[in-house]
């Protein structure tokens, strides 16, 4: 998407992309702006995309019918209205709160007596297309023991009504967290193998992604990886110089991305730097000889001669040919990182992806399960083309952020994942014994910081290794 | 030419490497042809390593006690950094600053702001990742330290890093001409630096005062986000109140509890085997008691006592295991091929149960659009549909079926 008349798609609302909307129940929603188009968001109304253009991502609007012609959304009882911008999530639709009380010991729960006002008045208001600030302060009046209530306990009815009536929203960029965000609510937590928010950031951390790589990467949670991945690299910015470049080998005859339709790259950019390529092609690719004996591309003439129909025949076939020729070089290449998700085998999937990634460059293997990446583990402690295997966890604990009423939330969501993460390294032949050259060299141990159990162990697992390399391989 | 961000294929002279000796030593060398670099495993020289691929084994064998030893030459990355760097302060570590660069969405595009530099960890990984990073330290001794080591680390360089000098409680983050800072200005003519913040990291022991200095440097283009890294929950306090009284938004504590776990075996010992031991040890006491009733008797029947241990030797029935799994013997060592094994994983010893309470928020300058822009900008798109979009319709379809179904 390119910049257009002083409107940034990456930190502006603009047509044609892809937004995530914060209701005020706090649900979230991914909704494709259309210029000159209606969006209904349900009970919380509908508004028209053409009055939120040009606003910061981040705004919340609210919606308002007062002095608005009545109009519905089509085959819908849910009214357009206009929208106003809102200084803040937290001050819209709030009356004041006031005459709370110290405790609740006067409160007495007689359920639904309280409220004075009936279903019927309150469904008649919402008919009316009345405010959420008009409904939620009726029914503050019309409630009997409110004021019986503590000033927290007011906020948290307050809050409780406003996830209900009221009719504001925030429209935020579409990051890979907000994404994410977005399918654990929907419950599409299996389709991303339950990664957290904090266990995908820290793989790419550890995988070292930045804008220049070439990275090798298998993703069975439907894109979200490389949607994380390509915004590390490119930031959702299509005219990004950067050369980086995303190899992406999928099981299956064609790669599953589908999440990617919700970035804003453009389909040139993301065939530029998202190669994808099937685990056959990628281990046993296809010989140049044989496909170029199959294939000769023509000269501009020649095509020039072709017939209509024999000339897209021809562009089908082109495709192809340079398809099958990239594939070969890609199977050739080395890479800069490894980053997997995926269900496979692992103990026999890294090793045979890890002999293309350069030496020094990190490998992370993420798993919703800890027991894949402990057999991992193992394996790959055999393997002396392999530095340090760690088995890692990392988890968010939120709180409830309210000033003198700060403490852990009494529950939160379990699982989130694990990672595994080492380095390629190249093994070097066991030197012989007496090396001339160290003679003089004189040995300090200028390291000999504390006896750290960790090095010996670490050093003496390698020597045993060295030893018997064979007998571990059998082994395995 | 960056020593972290740029991928390198050989090791040359004048290199930063990362010497991997294990898990929590890692050692930084420049490396110089000559030089030797010395470690309990051995001596290492630097002209072994020159020419060799980043990754490389180098292996010796030391004269004398004819000792094998090896280490391990990595290219520097934030993360390997953070395990190997000398500590000034106490560091942010990956668990927290992964998920603090997820949060605040930083990547190239992102202007940084990172308030105290201290051993300057975090700042690694924000040089990788962000657009431009400005760091500040009030600390005029570890300022330098950590200007210097940008500099030979090449982030000074790579032109995307600028490192203050600063006491951004006191005197704000603006950084005007003449100020002590890595900023080149191009001349008199360039007062001050544009900063134009959209990620803010406070690592400071009263935010709370830094956080109205930032007014004037975060973005007016853009969403702002801040992350607050404090170990107290009283500095949390006071933090909350200073963002609700700037007006910043979705303000939310958490905590990041990161774990590491070491691959393990455990060996399979079966109640079988537990039976069949305890049914042998019965059997031996048995038969010692038998034997001994029979020397008794032997000796006192005034016979010779060499026959009857020569009939013993024929009696030797149980077979001696080399390794008796339940009783004493010699260790086994984990993973011994004779013996069979289940994976376990085993957390560290020690763990990082509170780091600090990070604490986000955000804020947006500029509530209004430019109303003309807007109208001729949307004027380009006159042509299109007023209608929802296909997608909407289909949903709204369905939800209305839906709707008609339960009635």
């Amino acid at each position: 998407m390119t910049k257009h008349s002083g409107i940034d798609p990456l930190t502006q609302i603009s047509p044609n992309q892809h937004v995530l909307i914060r209701l005020p129940s706090d649900n979230l929603k991914i909704v494709e702006l259309k210029a000159n188009a209606i969006v209904s968001l349900g009970k919380f109304g509908a508004f028209r995309v053409n009055e939120i253009i040009g606003y910061r991502f981040g705004t919340t609007f609210d919606i308002v019918y007062d002095g608005v012609e009545e109009e519905f959304v089509k085959g819908t009882q849910t009214m357009i209205g206009k929208i106003s911008v809102l200084e803040n999530r937290l001050k819209a639709s709030s009356p004041a709160l006031e005459n709370s009380s110290e405790n609740n010991r006067g409160l007495i729960n007689l359920g639904s007596v309280v409220q004075e006002m009936s279903m019927a008045e309150i469904e008649a208001m919402k008919r009316e297309a009345a405010s959420g600030d008009a409904i939620i302060s009726k029914m503050i009046e019309s409630h009997k023991s409110f004021h019986q209530k503590t000033v927290h306990s007011q906020e948290k009815y307050l809050k409780r009504k406003k996830q209900k009536f009221a009719k504001f929203f925030t429209v935020e960029y579409l990051d890979s967290s907000g994404l994410l965000h977005y399918l654990i609510e929907k419950g599409d937590v299996l389709r991303v193998m339950d990664i957290s928010q904090e266990s995908l950031g820290m793989a790419l951390n550890l995988a070292n992604i930045n804008s220049n790589g070439q990275y090798l990467c298998i993703d069975e949670t439907g894109g979200l990886i490389v949607y994380a991945m390509l915004e590390r690299m490119f930031a959702g910015d299509s005219n990004s110089k950067a050369n980086g470049k995303i190899v992406v080998v999928h099981e299956n005859e064609h790669p599953n991305l589908d999440l990617l339709k919700f970035s804003s790259y453009s389909d040139n950019f993301i065939q530029r730097h998202v190669k994808t390529i099937s685990v056959l092609d990628f281990f046993e690719p296809a010989k140049e000889a044989d496909i170029k004996s199959l294939f000769k591309p023509l000269s501009a003439e020649e095509i020039n001669d072709l017939k209509s129909n024999k000339k897209s025949a021809y562009f089908r076939r082109l495709k192809w040919y340079h398809n099958q020729l990239s594939n070969i070089e890609v199977a050739a290449s080395s890479f800069d990182g490894l980053l997997v998700a995926s269900t496979l085998y692992l103990p026999t999937l890294i090793p045979r992806l890890g002999e293309k990634i350069h030496g020094s460059r990190p490998i992370v293997c993420y798993s919703q399960y800890k027991e894949p990446l402990l057999e991992l583990s193992h394996s790959l402690y055999e393997n002396l083309n392999y530095l340090a295997p760690s088995l890692l966890e990392t988890r968010c604990r939120p709180y409830q952020t309210v000033r003198g009423k700060l403490h852990p939330l009494m529950t939160m969501k379990g699982g989130g994942g694990y990672l595994m993460w080492c380095h390629r390294v190249l093994p070097a032949a066991e030197p012989k014994l007496h090396q001339e050259t160290l003679e003089k060299s004189e040995i300090k141990n200028s390291d000999e910081e504390g006896d750290e159990d960790a090095h010996k162990l670490d050093q003496e697992k390698q020597v045993i290794k060295r030893r018997k390399p064979n007998e571990d391989n059998e082994k395995l | 030419m960056s020593q972290f961000f740029e991928y390198k294929d050989t090791i040359k002279e004048g290199d930063l490497v990362l010497a991997w000796l294990s898990r929590d030593n890692l050692k930084p060398i420049t490396v110089k042809a000559g030089e030797v670099f010395n470690t309990r495993y051995g001596a290492f020289s630097h002209s072994d390593m020159i020419g060799k691929p980043f990754g490389s084994q180098i292996a010796i064998r030391t004269k004398g006690s004819n000792r094998f030893g090896f280490i391990h030459v990595l290219q520097p990355t934030p993360e390997l950094w953070s395990i190997s760097l000398p500590h000034r302060t106490q560091i942010v570590y990956t668990p927290d600053s992964s998920y603090i660069m997820q949060r605040m969405e930083c990547n190239p595009r992102s202007r940084v702001i990172e308030a105290g530099t201290g051993s300057g960890s975090f700042s690694h990984a924000f040089a990788r990742s962000a657009g431009h990073l400005f760091s500040y330290e009030f600390h005029e001794v570890r300022y330098e330290q950590a200007k210097q080591e940008f500099k030979e680390h090449g982030l000074l360089e790579a032109g995307n890093t600028t490192i203050t000098h600063r006491d951004v409680c006191k005197d704000g983050f603006e950084i005007k001409n003449g100020d002590t800072t890595s900023h080149e200005f191009r001349g008199p003519e360039e007062t001050k630096v544009e900063l134009n913040a959209d990620c803010i990291f406070l690592d400071l022991p009263a935010p709370w005062d830094a956080i109205p200095n930032l007014t004037s440097v975060i973005s007016k283009e853009k969403k702002v986000n801040l992350c607050c890294f404090s170990p107290c929950i009283e500095q949390v306090d006071k933090t909350l109140e200073a963002l609700e009284e700037e007006g910043w938004q979705d303000v939310q504590t958490v905590e990041i509890q990161g774990r590491q776990y070491e691959a393990r075996r455990q060996m399979v010992r079966r109640l079988d085997d537990a039976i069949e031991r305890l049914r042998d040890v019965k059997r031996r006491k048995h038969e010692g008691v038998e034997k001994r009733q029979k020397n008794v008797e032997q000796t006192s029947n005034n016979g010779s006592s060499v026959e009857a241990t020569e009939s013993d030797k024929d009696l030797k029935h149980t077979e001696k295991t080399h390794f008796n799994p339940f009783g004493k013997g010699s260790r086994v060592k984990e993973g011994d091929s004779n013996f069979e094994w289940t994976q376990v994983s085993k957390v560290e010893l020690e763990i990082k149960s509170h780091t600090s309470f990070l604490t986000f928020a955000s804020k947006i300058i500029d509530r209004t659009r430019d109303e003309e822009q807007t109208k001729a900008y949307l004027a380009t798109f006159k042509d299109e549909g007023s209608k929802l979009s296909k997608r909407e319709q289909r949903r709204l379809k369905a939800q209305a079926n839906k709707d008609i179904q339960k009635e």
